[in-house]
Order: structure tokens, then C-alpha cells, then sequence
């Protein structure tokens, strides 16, 4: 049933990283991404493997959902490995046949990519897994709130954005309640060929957009109705605050960060 | 003999399977004669929608068996197409299903897809807005034009003109005005007069079912706890008050007056009736 996909993947808890300030999570998220792509050898990403699994570990995520996050990106991290094997070519060779060569570079890539993609894979979904969709959007919101001074509206973006992700289980659900209504009517919807199914898709999609528009009007009379002008002097319940743990985590990751630089310096570059 | 609407044994669960499977409906045994008006009633979540939804197909058993008209609807998809067209499902709310540009391409969109000739169809559309009182004018307009209450009929005149044999109704009067509502179940029970045919009626309201169906059936927590004439399950208030259910209010007021000792029957479903009651025992008393 379509109900049963997931939209974020919020893991409720109450760890450190669940109780951090969205707004720091996210731009720790961004910088240790970056961190990530600055490791030049094996010294360095071993160090940002030490982060990402003291992370995963103070966070209390189970395992089996850092897991779930790395299996839709098993077909990308094998593409990688075996493009890094075969294409990228330096050092001692340890297997030779026609034209296909492994060498130690090559191998030392592989390994250094795929590492690289998952440490990166876990970081960010971290973020998701301990931040709900509307914390995010409201630490976008804050944090693109100098753009005002642009006049661009980011309050109203990062209205919408919620709204929309608000919405989605309601049109899944809708969008299932007219199907079965005109199934029951005879539709047919699932055979015939190309055309026959577009057709077929009218039946859904016109009273779909209908009940989404007169949704969005009700909607907009009721944020009007208890006196909603847009972001303009609008207070919020749940205030975002830098709290220690905040900034003890800026200077863990900035100690992370200017770890890996040092190795970077003093270790060769293999990558 | 055969019956319009079987189910033998009949479970359902939602996400079957999965850690989250939530059985819906528990071994449900239940068989609809020829020309019943069914009512169904049941709290919110005690399975009534999930068991319609069987009776045409839309959603398969996960044990047991599903027979309609004799004929076990397997998995073959010819005979499932065909159980929509005998049994007319119409959801609740199902204004949210218009879509044509006309009234009257709305409400000819289950007779073409039963892929009938055309003036089959014209006569049938024509016949099903007569029938829920929708004026000729309005067939040629958008049915986004229409009122609520217009639109509800035109829904329900969609599913009136395939001529199902069993017309299934899911709570085919909520969020509608007294008025609206009693027109609506009053053309119900007209058009079952004048067709004869099965009709199964879904509610969570024992008013709208109790002056209308033959037969009752309760529904709680995804199994049928009761089963019987309006009069057998109203009997049994005290029960069904404890599935969230209520018996209707002028009912439980002469519930109640038996109780105080005064002799009048329990089984009052509508006001009027009540009223004629009450003033005949006022008018036996002498006055002081």
C-alpha cells in the first residue's frame, strides 16, 4: 500500500543529538560534509570514521537504521569500487590479465571512496534521523534570514516547504480514497497500453487537484482566521537556543576538522 | 440457494506481514439475502469500511473467501471487473469522486466503462438522476457547480446507474443537514422499493439505520458482535452502549420510562411514533 512508505525518517529520541540546537546540526552537518571531502589519506579518514561512529553512538539511532540508510546506495558504493579498481592506475600491480590491471592505487581508491561515501551517507542522515522535517525547515528558515535584506520572502519559503511536507500523508490518503471510488465505478487502471493508462489517470488527477485547491483555500482562511501575515513579528513557541552542548559540539567538530588538516600535512596524499 | 453477498471465514489484515500487521477484520462469516436492506453499524475503526470494501474486490481477503453471487471472486481479474458492477460501492463522501465536465458525464462513467451502448447509457443516467431528484437542467452542467447536496446525489446517482445488484452505501448521509439526510435515506428506501434490489447501509448514526433497515448487524473491533432485526440488537442497549454504540435518543427515553415502572414498548425509533405514544398515555390519565 502506498501508506506504507515513510516520508523522513525521523528516529524519535532524546540523545544529546536529538536535544542539539536544529541550526548547529545542520551547519555542523555541511562543514563535517566538507570535512569528509578534504581527508586526503587514510590517517584523516580514520579520523573522520572515529566521528561519524561517536556520533552514531551518542545519538542512540540503532544500528539497523544507519544500516537501512546505507542499503539504497549499495549499487552506487559497488560502481565506485570497481570503476577505482580498474580505471585508476599507479603503484605495484597485483593482478594483471589482458588489459585489465588492479594496482595499488587502484585499490587504495576503492577503498578510500567507498569509505568516504558511506561516512558521508551516515552523517547526513544522522541529521534527519534525529531532527524532525519541521525543525529543519525552521533552522533553513533562520538561517537564510539574513537573505531578507535581498528581499527574498524566507519566512513564506519556509512556510510552504512545511506545509507541502505536512501535506504529503494527507494527498497519499486522498489520493488512495478516489481510486478505490472509482475502481468501484469500473475503472480500470491497470491494463491497456500508454495512452489508455493516462487516460485512465484523468478520473484520479482532476478530482485530486480539486480537493487540493479547496484544501489549500480552507487552509489559507484558517491561517487567516487566527491572524497569520506572514513572518513579520511572528514570535515562536519553541525558541531555538545555543545551549552548551551546542558549542561544545562546534569545538569537537572543529577540533575534528583541524585534526584532519594536520594529517592532511603531515601523512601523504593518496588521494 | 445463492446469496448476493457471501464471506466464509473471512480475515483481513492491514500490513500483513510486517511487524505492524493490524488484523482488521477477524473470521467474519456473513450472508446478505436477496432484496435485505443491511445496516451496518460500528464505532469508528471497528472495521465497517474494510468490510465492504471486500464485497467488491477492492481489497482481497488475507484468509478465507469472498463469494458473490455464487461465484468465489479468486484472483481472476474478469470475475473481480464483474463484482464491481453487481456490487455499487459508494464510499462516503463521495462528492470527492466527480470529475467529468458534465453531471451527466459524471454519472455515465460506470455504465461506459461497463462498456454499455449508448442510448443504454443515456437512459440510464437519465433514469438515476430522476431517481436521486436531480433536475434535468443540472445534468449539463460542471458538477463542480453543483451544491453539496447536489453533488452528493449526483455521486450516488454514478454508482445508481450501473444497476448494481447489491447497492452498498457508506454513511451516504454524513455531514448533510437533517433535511438533507432524511431526503437521502428516503430515496434509498425508494429506490430499493422500486428495484428491488440488495442494498447494504453503513452508519455510525442507529437513527438513520433503525427506521429504515430490515436487519442490523454490529460491527466491534473488526468482528460482527451482533446480528439481527433492528428490534433484537436495540434490546441489547446496555451492550452496545459498551462498543461506543448508542441506541437511538427516543428510544432510550422509553427505555428509561420502563424502567420508572410506566408500561410502554421499547421499540421506538422515531420521534413521531414517540410522541403519538406519550400523548395517548397523557390522554388515558384522567385530569386532576
Amino acid at each position: 500500500m502506498i501508506r506504507d512508505i515513510t516520508f523522513g525518517q525521523y528516529y524519535p529520541g532524546k540523545s544529546v543529538l536529538h536535544r542539539m540546537d536544529p541550526r548547529m546540526k545542520l551547519v555542523l552537518t555541511f562543514a563535517m560534509i566538507v570535512a569528509v571531502f578534504i581527508c586526503h589519506n587514510f590517517y584523516a579518514l580514520a579520523l573522520m570514521v572515529v566521528f561519524a561512529v561517536s556520533a552514531v553512538l551518542l545519538s542512540r539511532v540503532p544500528l539497523r537504521m544507519i544500516l537501512k540508510s546505507i542499503k539504497p546506495i549499495l549499487i552506487i558504493l559497488a560502481f565506485t569500487a570497481v570503476l577505482n579498481i580498474f580505471y585508476t592506475k599507479g603503484g605495484a600491480t597485483y593482478f594483471e590479465w589482458w588489459k585489465i590491471s588492479v594496482t595499488e592505487k587502484g585499490v587504495n581508491t576503492a577503498i578510500f571512496t567507498v569509505i568516504r561515501i558511506i561516512v558521508l551517507v551516515v552523517i547526513s542522515s544522522l541529521l534527519t534521523y534525529t531532527t524532525t522535517p519541521t525543525m529543519l525547515t525552521d533552522a533553513i528558515e533562520r538561517l537564510l534570514s539574513p537573505l531578507k535584506i535581498f528581499h527574498i520572502k524566507v519566512h513564506t519559503l519556509a512556510m510552504m516547504m512545511t506545509l507541502a511536507l505536512r501535506f504529503i500523508p494527507t494527498l497519499i490518503e486522498e489520493i488512495e480514497r478516489i481510486m478505490n471510488a472509482q475502481k468501484a465505478r469500473g475503472a480500470d487502471l491497470e491494463s491497456g497500453g500508454l495512452i489508455h493508462r493516462a487516460k485512465a489517470l484523468v478520473p484520479i488527477f482532476i478530482p485530486l487537484m480539486v480537493s487540493s485547491f479547496r484544501r489549500a483555500y480552507e487552509l489559507a482562511f484558517a491561517m487567516t482566521c487566527r491572524c497569520y501575515t506572514g513572518g513579520n513579528g511572528r514570535t515562536r513557541m519553541k525558541q531555538m537556543k545555543l545551549r552548551a552542548a551546542d558549542f561544545i559540539a562546534l569545538l569537537l567538530c572543529l577540533a575534528v576538522i583541524a585534526g584532519i588538516i594536520v594529517l592532511n600535512i603531515f601523512f601523504t596524499r593518496i588521494i | 440457494m445463492t446469496y448476493p453477498v457471501e464471506l466464509r471465514n473471512v480475515s483481513f489484515y492491514y500490513s500483513a506481514g510486517t511487524p505492524i500487521q493490524v488484523a482488521a477484520l477477524k473470521n467474519i462469516n456473513l450472508k446478505i439475502g436477496r432484496g435485505e436492506l443491511v445496516g451496518i453499524i460500528g464505532h469508528t475503526g471497528s472495521g465497517k469500511s474494510t468490510l465492504i470494501s471486500h464485497f467488491n474486490g477492492l481489497l482481497r481477503p488475507s484468509e478465507g473467501s469472498v463469494i458473490i453471487d455464487g461465484e468465489d471472486l479468486g484472483n481472476d481479474k474478469e470475475t473481480l471487473r464483474a463484482a464491481r458492477f453487481k456490487v455499487g460501492l459508494c464510499f462516503q463522501y463521495p462528492e470527492a469522486q466527480l470529475f467529468e465536465e458534465t453531471v451527466a458525464g459524471d454519472i455515465a462513467f460506470g455504465p461506459k466503462n461497463m462498456k454499455l451502448p449508448n442510448d443504454e447509457i443515456q437512459s440510464r443516467v437519465l433514469k438515476a438522476a430522476e431517481f436521486v431528484g436531480l433536475r434535468p437542467e443540472l445534468l449539463d452542467k460542471s458538477p463542480f457547480d453543483l451544491s453539496g447536496g447536489e453533488k452528493r446525489r449526483a455521486a450516488i446517482a454514478g454508482v445508481m446507474a450501473m444497476e448494481p445488484e447489491v447497492l452498498v452505501l457508506d454513511e451516504p448521509a454524513a455531514g448533510l443537514d437533517p433535511g438533507g439526510k432524511n431526503e437521502i435515506l428516503a430515496m434509498i428506501t425508494e429506490y430499493r422499493k422500486r428495484t428491488g434490489c440488495t442494498a447494504v447501509l453503513v452508519s455510525h448514526s442507529m437513527e438513520d439505520i433503525a427506521n429504515i433497515a430490515d436487519r442490523v448487524i454490529v460491527m466491534n473491533g473488526g468482528t460482527i458482535a451482533m446480528d439481527g432485526t433492528v428490534n433484537e440488537i436495540f434490546s441489547r442497549s446496555a451492550e452496545l452502549k459498551n462498543m461506543g454504540l448508542n441506541v437511538p435518543e427516543i428510544t432510550r427515553i422509553f427505555i428509561r420510562l420502563r424502567e420508572l415502572g410506566y408500561d410502554v414498548p421499547t421499540d421506538v425509533y422515531s420521534v413521531e411514533k414517540g410522541a403519538e405514544i406519550l400523548r395517548e398515555i397523557i390522554g388515558r390519565r384522567s385530569p386532576l
